[in-house]
């Protein structure tokens, strides 16, 4: 609750009122439309945004991509499906998730509207991993958007085989922009690889071992945070301390989830002058997956070399 | 002999430190009010209030406000409505008190969903339930001891009138006693405890901290006094064993998976009311 202090409540206040106002139109009659299909393209539904912007840039004008998760201001793990998730998944012709549990809520969507004419790609299937791992937040992984965006590829030429040459153009721009993420990565590891860093949860822990640093956070802790129960005494003592006597080189919270445990770390991280970066659980508005990775990596940089925190993406 | 019970790192963890101080001082509020709560038949009345005050803190969360100001505004509102629900005939009272409670619960339903759909706060749901000592802010502590030390002021002044409308509101009216305004009054003390009590156990658990040491004592001790006393103990040893043992339980297993304080407080509150329960047995067994 640390986070974006003084205007907080103002905005909480309109939260609640654009809530109930959103329960109102629910009430009023349960007949949301669906956003129209531009002509001539395929009907994509990725379940978060950064999945989404993946099947845009390799699907190009050919696709209509909807996100169902894309609300950067929500925690996605309370994510409750709605009716019309359920009607812009009955006509999609391409299905993208992650799953390893993150996203079961597509799975049950799914399985309620049968389709043959339905390709899904989930990212956990693609990567050969089991469907429970501790840590599903597999994008942060920089292996894990080439290997979907294939997936991706191969399936939208299958739906539509008249533009087969368009989306493998498109996917071999990805892949060159993945290769220039990739580098910077290498380039980040090369400088800064073995320094310490703690985290309130495991959202960006893929992200942070690609780019050689050591979270010394206990995994416990992490997950505890992550599923919104209440970490161990002594766990919380063990990771307050790697703040308050500076072991660590920054605190990388979630910018989409707070709680009461979450706040006291960033004040006492505030007030030993470790600095705070904010990872975001689905891509921010206004950056395509590139660039919002692009952002975290310099975001840390920045904290590592000038001490600066970073609460919010821009 | 210490280290067997007290695992290391207990006393110097700054997480333990608030829980305890916060712990006893809810413990000591619960068990006095809780007393008067079994002495005039009004556990259900506590339940309902605790069903309040999990809405006012599912909407503290929703606001962004401190839980502790959500219970204790719900607590008011609910005992308010409880008490003007009807409150002339016990079962008038049941009916009022049942109506309330399902209001509460049906906005607590609807504040969680507004929570873990449109806003951060995560794990609300989990410590609105089921409380989180450990992760209280001690920025909490000066406002929890002031209501405390309000609740407790005000049941010492009103005891011997409130304990007489209570026993007989006919011989209390006679001597100037209105039952209305003691029901009232004693309504917000209850409101402000369990409010204190959701801090530390969770709304839904409260009602256990509230009733199981002041019946617990009621059935050992003798007189009032002696039973306020006996529940304070019974309330501040379930409460802080509990702690020690949430604690400790998390070197119980490999894996430091540790057992959460509001089921540790609850486990000990249970093994209180039936030891007295076998104490009393074995007393009157003894008595005939």
């Amino acid at each position: 609750m640390v986070l974006g202090n003084a205007p907080r409540p103002r905005r909480s206040r309109l939260r609640l009122a654009g809530g109930l106002a959103l329960a109102g139109v629910a009430l009023a009659g349960c007949a949301a439309s669906v956003a129209p299909i531009a002509p001539g393209t395929i009907a994509v539904v990725a379940a978060e945004s950064q999945y989404a912007d993946v099947v845009s840039q390799v699907g190009g004008r050919y696709v209509s991509v909807v996100a169902v998760m894309n609300n950067p201001n929500a925690d996605p793990h309370g994510f409750e499906v709605s009716p019309s998730v359920a009607r812009e998944v009955a006509r999609a012709r391409l299905v993208v998730q992650n799953g390893a549990g993150y996203d079961d809520f597509m799975r049950v969507v799914e399985e309620a509207t049968p389709s043959p004419r339905r390709h899904v790609v989930v990212a956990q299937r693609v990567l050969g991993l089991a469907a429970s791992i501790p840590n599903p937040h597999l994008w942060y992984d920089p292996v894990t958007m080439p290997a979907v965006a294939a997936a991706i590829e191969s399936d939208l030429s299958r739906i539509d085989p008249a533009h087969r040459a368009y989306f493998a153009a498109r996917l071999t721009r990805f892949d060159a922009a993945m290769g220039e993420l990739r580098a910077t990565i290498a380039a980040f590891h090369a400088r800064y690889a073995g320094r310490r860093v703690a985290t309130t949860e495991p959202v960006g822990d893929y992200l942070l071992s690609a780019l050689g640093l050591v979270n010394d956070t206990p995994f416990r802790f992490q997950a505890d945070v992550m599923n919104g129960v209440d970490p161990a005494p002594q766990d919380v003592g063990t990771v307050e301390t790697l703040v308050t006597a500076r072991r660590v080189s920054a605190l990388l919270v979630n910018a989409q989830v707070s709680s009461p445990v979450t706040s006291t770390l960033t004040g006492l991280a505030e007030s030993s002058h470790v600095p705070v970066v904010a990872l975001y659980e689905t891509m921010p508005r206004g950056f395509d997956y590139q660039r919002w990775m692009r952002a975290e990596i310099d975001a840390i940089e920045k904290a590592l070399t000038t001490g600066r925190s970073t609460r919010r993406l821009t | 002999m210490i280290h067997w019970f007290v695992e290391p790192g207990f006393w110097s963890n700054p997480v333990v430190g608030t829980a305890l101080v916060l712990g006893a001082v809810v413990a000591v509020v619960s068990a006095a009010v809780g007393v008067m709560v079994v002495v005039r038949g009004q556990s259900f009345a506590g339940h309902a209030l605790t069903d309040v005050a999990m809405a006012g803190g599912a909407g503290a969360s929703l606001v962004g406000a401190s839980p502790l100001v959500g219970f204790l505004l719900a607590g008011i509102v609910g005992g308010g409505s409880i008490e003007a629900a009807g409150a002339e005939r016990i079962r008038d009272r049941d009916v009022g008190t049942g109506v309330v409670l399902g209001a509460a619960a049906g906005l607590t339903a609807l504040f969680l969903y507004f929570v873990s759909s449109s806003t951060s706060a995560t794990g609300s749901t989990q410590s609105v339930l089921f409380g989180s000592v450990f992760t209280v802010s001690p920025s909490v502590v000066p406002l929890s001891l002031a209501v405390a030390a309000a609740t407790l002021a005000t049941l010492f002044i009103v005891r011997r009138p409130l304990l007489l409308s209570s026993l007989s509101p006919e011989l209390a009216a006679a001597r100037g006693v209105r039952p209305r305004a003691m029901g009232l009054l004693f309504v917000l003390v209850l409101a402000a405890s369990v409010a204190l009590s959701a801090l530390v156990i969770g709304a839904i658990l409260s009602t256990a901290l509230l009733v199981g040491p002041a019946f617990a004592a009621l059935r050992v001790a003798r007189g009032l006094v002696g039973a306020t006393l006996g529940a304070i103990v019974a309330g501040v040893a379930a409460v802080e064993l509990g702690i020690l043992l949430s604690y400790d339980s998390f070197y119980w297993s490999a894996a430091h998976r540790s057992v959460p304080v509001s089921a540790c407080v609850v486990g000990v509150v249970l093994v209180e009311v039936a030891a007295s329960a076998v104490w009393s047995r074995l007393r009157r067994g003894r008595g005939r």
